[in-house]
């Protein structure tokens, strides 16, 4: 994922539904620097590439597109996001690197690195 | 379909399991592929059944571990099927009821009756096993059967993504049972 893909703060508070011209707006009077987005898909029983560069405060989306309830449940129990069929969830993350499942189908495995 | 299509397709029903073990080749050569209306129809057949023990469980379990298995079962199950009926409309192809599909309801109702009589830990040991063993049963008919044979390719991308999962209820399956023993 790019850094470059989602550039805000405000936006994500907002629920990402602001016209582009609001977006822009919004960024441009943030007084926080601005969070990167990172998007992980989950598809067909399994969770798609890592992002990398990813650092603290930076928000995880993750979107589920099977037709499956799954979870991203932290082993060290820090998150544990339920994700319904179809569903999209934003997190915002910490600094640190989490190994994390999927608590129905506990094969689903991955590890989310955040500088 | 014709009789000794059929026949075949009963045949390889059977040939999926015992293909962990061993197979003939003049098996495997003759084997021709069974139509995309029957694999339909079997993986139906194989979730309906699923479910239906899975809200037998819920009716009778009070173990809660247990009940979120049979809970999970319902809602993936459920998934798979509403995907496959989906399907089914867009290919506009009639599911075809066939012995392998007739073979699986059978066996599945004699085992809900079986463990219909059985209450509390017995009835989740019982219950669970039968999930490890069943689910082992339909992920060698689709890795051995129904994938290869499958010519549609979003049949064949459901299937796979099917296997995938019964693979993880197998192993959830097989969990919970090393927990009751
Ligand atoms: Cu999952």
């Amino acid at each position: 994922m790019f850094r470059t893909m989602i550039l805000i703060a405000s936006l994500a508070l907002a629920g990402g539904s602001l016209p582009a011209s609001a977006a822009t707006k919004a960024a441009q009077h943030a007084t926080a620097p601005a969070h990167v987005v990172h998007v992980i898909v989950i598809d067909k029983m399994q969770y798609g590439p890592m992002p990398t560069d990813v650092h603290a405060g930076d928000i995880i989306e993750w979107v589920n597109h099977d037709i499956f309830e799954h979870s991203a449940t932290a082993r060290d129990g820090r998150f544990d996001v339920d994700l319904k069929p179809g569903a999209t969830v934003r997190m915002t993350t910490v600094a640190g690197t989490t190994a994390f499942f999927c608590k129905f189908h506990p094969g689903m495995t991955g590890t989310l690195v955040v500088k | 379909m014709n009789k000794p299509l059929f026949a075949i397709a009963v045949a390889l029903g059977i040939a999926s399991v015992a293909a962990v073990h061993a197979q003939a080749p003049a098996a495997v050569s003759r084997a021709p592929a069974i139509n995309d209306a029957q694999i339909a129809n079997i993986v139906y057949t194989a979730d309906q059944i699923d479910i239906t023990a899975a809200k037998q469980a819920l009716k009778k379990s009070r173990n809660e571990d247990v009940r979120a298995f049979a809970k999970e079962m319902v809602r993936d199950h459920a998934a798979v099927n509403a995907q496959a009926l989906t399907l089914v409309k867009k290919l506009d192809v009639t599911p075809e009821n066939n012995p392998t599909s007739e073979s699986l309801s059978k066996g599945a109702a004699a085992e809900l009756k079986k463990l219909a009589v059985l209450k509390g830990a017995a009835y989740d040991k019982a219950y669970v096993d039968n999930e490890v063993a069943y689910h082992k049963t339909v992920n060698a008919a689709l890795s051995g059967t129904l994938i290869p044979a499958a010519q549609n390719a979003q049949l064949k991308s459901l299937l796979e993504t099917g296997l995938k999962l019964f693979q993880e209820h197998q192993m959830h399956a097989e969990h919970l049972a090393r927990q009751l023993h």
